[in-house]
């Protein structure tokens, strides 16, 4: 199997200063997943605990001259530690600036490669970054795990596309920060938070020990895919009753997911997304949120980059 | 004529409005020195008064007077009481004060189930909310009774960051500080021995941007245990220092020490407003330390 390609200015400026930070707070490994078209970071994905994190990239976003070949339908997979990579794309690119001198023309080779580690008797996979400067090469290798065979590839890409399966209905937060601020603060409070969804667009977040209910209720969000009008008459309940009522009708959903996976799904926000969605998945299966990016000057979603996590449920509330 | 009970909802006992939910975390936080600590609420129709204390030796009092709330309507017979966790209360209130959020809050009592009620006010499309339970008080009173320790007080203002300082630096000695009010030269002296001695002494005349204000007429000297002292100014909130207070101390009879902090509760206003060093009275929120000399078991 062969993978080369070189990483584009724009590529390493999502990397380093979006992408990398938030998936280094997802989780310790992830694997990576190239394709002739798309290279994806996935978290959790194949063991059931934690929050998935599901990262796609359009090929052309990321780098320039990829090539790509393996026995497997040209698709390549591996784990790695996410702050490793991090590390070697962070100092590639303090390389780069340093040697460039205001040349443009200062690649950032990444290639998969076989070597022999000091200390070694087997050589052993390596993702490596190679810098040629003017003068020097700088390369940094970054240990991966043994490529995965056919059959994990197939149970990697089974999983993936089930992880891509949308909630009918999903609603809109436009201050993701907002939201990230509240919940912050409501951690030192308890460790479970009930959330619930309705297709009039309010969105709750609730935390409920035995000493404390505290919780927050944003109205009128926008709405993607099921939708329906509030009745008048529950305008002026209390955030509680409206949310038990839409319930009863088949209008909201309720689920509770742990406080620290919420948050950790919150550190998303450092990819810089322009708002996030959130739906929960049929009979409550999971917490579903979606980060929007948009084609930056425009309103349109931007296509080619993709990211959603989806946080497992506690306990399913009532439906 | 109807003969099926109605149940006719009563008057809450209170149902106030702040508009800066910042300034009472500030005000509460500064008597907050454990992660969990159980708080007696007094509400009376002069405002809110909540009340902390640790094993007989200190004891601490916040007065929200009904002047720092925007509306207060009471509605109680006497002095409704009850018990609550501090810290919850905190980290609730914490809550309402996140950025982007109004600050105004409506706290009501009791709630059906006897419940402080709180929600946020004039937010358009978001709300928070929360309802925390409360406890029906003990009955015995905390004996910290202040008496005057002679024909006058015993009292200094010294400035706020300055006494907060020095408590800090009294931590490396030992677990005991001995306060001394000395006549003449006028002077307040703090002393901690133990692994090393460390002494800091506030003298009146020369530094009057530090010692305030100060009475003596009879030269005395208490020892106070130094966790207890520590708690007196550990949270004081920044704006404390900020806006120069001083914090009044006063030995009372038998060597009782009351600690006396003012926390602004107002929204902050433009730096240069600040700085005239005027705060319209309503707008303070008042802190009492009670602390037991160590002579007294």
């Amino acid at each position: 199997m062969k993978f080369k390609a070189f990483l584009t200015e724009n590529g390493v400026n999502l990397l380093e200063k979006r992408f990398l930070p938030a998936f280094d707070k997802m989780g310790k490994t992830c694997y990576l997943f190239l394709t002739k078209d798309h290279l994806f970071f996935l978290h959790n994905l194949l063991n059931g605990d934690g929050v998935q994190c599901i990262a796609q990239f359009r090929i052309d976003v990321l780098f320039d001259d990829y090539r790509i070949s393996s026995q497997n339908d040209d698709r390549i997979a591996f784990s790695l530690d996410v702050s490793l990579l991090y590390r070697a794309v962070k100092s590639s690119v303090s390389i780069c600036t340093e040697f460039s001198g205001g040349l443009a023309s200062n690649r950032l080779q990444i290639k998969l490669v076989k070597k022999l580690p000091p200390n070694c008797t087997q050589p052993m996979p390596f993702l490596t970054f190679e810098t040629k400067g003017y003068k020097s090469a700088v390369i940094q290798d970054v240990p991966i795990s043994k490529p995965l065979s056919r059959s994990q590839v197939v149970e990697l890409q089974t999983a993936l596309d089930s992880a891509q399966d949308l909630p009918p209905t999903l609603v809109q937060v436009q201050d993701p920060n907002q939201l990230q601020n509240f919940v912050d603060r409501m951690k030192h409070v308890g460790d479970v938070l009930n959330v619930t969804i309705s297709k009039h667009g309010d969105l709750q977040v609730q935390i409920s020990t035995t000493l404390i209910r505290l919780g927050s209720e944003f109205q009128r969000l926008t709405v993607i895919g099921e939708k329906s009008q509030a009745p008048a008459e529950d305008r002026n309940l209390s955030a509680q009753a409206r949310s038990e009522r839409a319930i009863a009708r088949g209008d909201a959903q309720s689920v509770e997911v742990s406080v620290k996976h919420f948050l950790k799904s919150l550190q998303c926000h450092l990819t810089k997304p322009d708002s996030a969605f959130y739906g929960i998945a049929p009979q409550g299966a999971c917490l579903t949120v979606i980060f929007q990016f948009l084609v930056p000057g425009t309103r349109q979603t931007d296509k080619s980059i993709s990211l959603h996590c989806r946080l497992p449920v506690l306990d399913s509330g009532s439906n | 004529m109807n003969s099926s009970p109605a149940i006719e909802p009563d008057a809450p006992d209170l149902v106030c409005q702040l508009d800066n939910v910042q300034g009472m975390v500030d005000a509460l936080t500064c008597v907050r020195w454990k992660r969990h600590q159980d708080a007696l609420v007094e509400l009376s129709e002069h405002g809110i008064v909540l009340i902390v204390e640790e094993s007989g030796c200190l004891q601490a009092k916040v007065y929200l007077q009904r002047e720092l709330f925007t509306k207060y309507e009471y509605g109680a017979e006497g002095r409704p009481r009850f018990g609550i966790s501090l810290g919850l209360l905190v980290d609730c209130l914490n809550t309402f004060s996140s950025p982007g959020h109004s600050n105004t809050i409506e706290i009501k009592y009791p709630g059906p189930d006897m419940e402080l009620l709180l929600k946020s006010v004039d937010t358009l499309n978001s709300c928070i909310y929360s309802e925390i339970r409360t406890r029906i008080p003990e009955t015995s009173e905390w004996d910290y009774n202040f008496e005057q320790a002679g024909t006058a007080p015993l009292t200094f203002t010294v400035k706020s960051a300055a006494l907060k300082e020095a408590i800090d630096d009294l931590e490396w000695p030992g677990s005991s500080v001995q306060i001394s009010l000395q006549k003449s030269p006028p002077c307040v002296t703090f002393r901690g021995e133990g692994h090393g001695d460390l002494q800091i002494d506030f003298m009146y005349y020369a530094n009057t941007d530090l010692l305030l204000a100060f009475h003596c007429d009879t030269e005395v000297s208490y020892g106070y245990k130094y966790k207890f002292l520590k708690a007196t100014t550990a949270n004081i909130p920044g704006n404390v220092a900020r806006e120069n207070r001083g914090s009044k101390l006063t030995i009372g009879r038998g060597g009782m020490l009351k600690v006396q902090h003012l926390v602004s509760v107002a929204k902050a206003l433009a730096p240069q407003v600040e700085s005239a060093g005027y705060q319209p009275p309503s707008r303070i929120a008042y802190i009492e330390f009670f602390v037991k000399p160590e002579e007294t078991a």
